[in-house]
């Protein structure tokens, strides 16, 4: 996964995002180890048309499709599903509309910081609300990494 | 808008303290005890987000040309 390209690119096309998931986990200083980029995204008809843009480079597909079938990456694409699991030249990226946990992008967003990164400014979930997703997601992966951002997360917090 | 700013120097110290030296019964304790490196957390801790991105992408860069190397070597 290409994260700093995509997040670039991402930047650069004035899309309205915020970084979830092990990506956001790493931002914060976690050790774990991720094999894709997952985001929130405002589903604002000028954003998808933003995130349609930004990532039609990387020419993307739908990771559970057959090769063999077609498929447009377009802005009509976007809203067609809650979660979109992507397969790009950047390597996989998930694109999801609402977080479990905690909603649609605009409460996502506000449980989120900004952080300057590759010259760009990028929204990432604060530490207890990655925390919040990783514990509501209760899969083994979300669950392995939870006393690590807790420690992580008790040792910024003020005296 | 919350902006993340890099810790100051202090809070920094507290941090590495607390990581060092985990209280009984804490969090950071727990993490330990199931398994966590703690100092690869003060290390990760003393690097700015775009630092531990960049400390990702050349861990699994390192990590594909292992796996590269075993494939070549299987064929």
């Amino acid at each position: 996964m290409n994260f700093i390209v995509a997040v670039q690119a991402l930047a650069d096309e004035g899309v309205d995002f915020v970084i979830i998931g092990g990506w956001s986990a790493i931002l914060h200083g976690s050790s774990s180890v991720t094999n894709d980029l997952d985001i929130c995204y405002s589903r604002n008809s000028d954003n998808l048309k933003r995130l349609a843009s930004a990532l039609a480079a990387f020419h993307p597909r739908l990771r559970d499709l057959s090769q063999d079938l077609p498929f447009v990456w377009d802005q009509a694409t976007l809203p067609n599903a809650a979660i979109l699991t992507l397969s790009t030249d950047l390597g996989a990226i998930d694109l999801l509309a609402e977080v479990s946990g905690l909603g649609g992008f605009e409460d996502v967003k506000a449980h989120s910081i900004l952080v300057q990164a590759f010259d760009r400014e990028i929204w990432t979930l604060d530490l207890p609300a990655l925390i919040r997703t990783k514990r509501v997601a209760g899969r083994a992966k979300d669950l392995q990494v939870l006393p690590e951002l807790e420690g992580l997360l008790e040792a910024g917090e003020p005296e | 808008m919350k902006t993340r700013h890099n810790p100051t120097p202090d809070r920094l110290a507290r941090a590495e303290d607390l990581l060092r030296n985990p209280r009984p019964g804490s969090r950071i304790e727990a993490a330990q005890k199931f398994g966590i490196d703690l100092t690869l957390l003060i290390e990760k801790l003393r690097l700015s987000p775009a630092e531990r991105v960049r400390r990702m992408h050349d861990a699994a860069n390192a990590a594909e040309q292992v796996r590269g190397a075993a494939r070549r070597d299987r064929t």
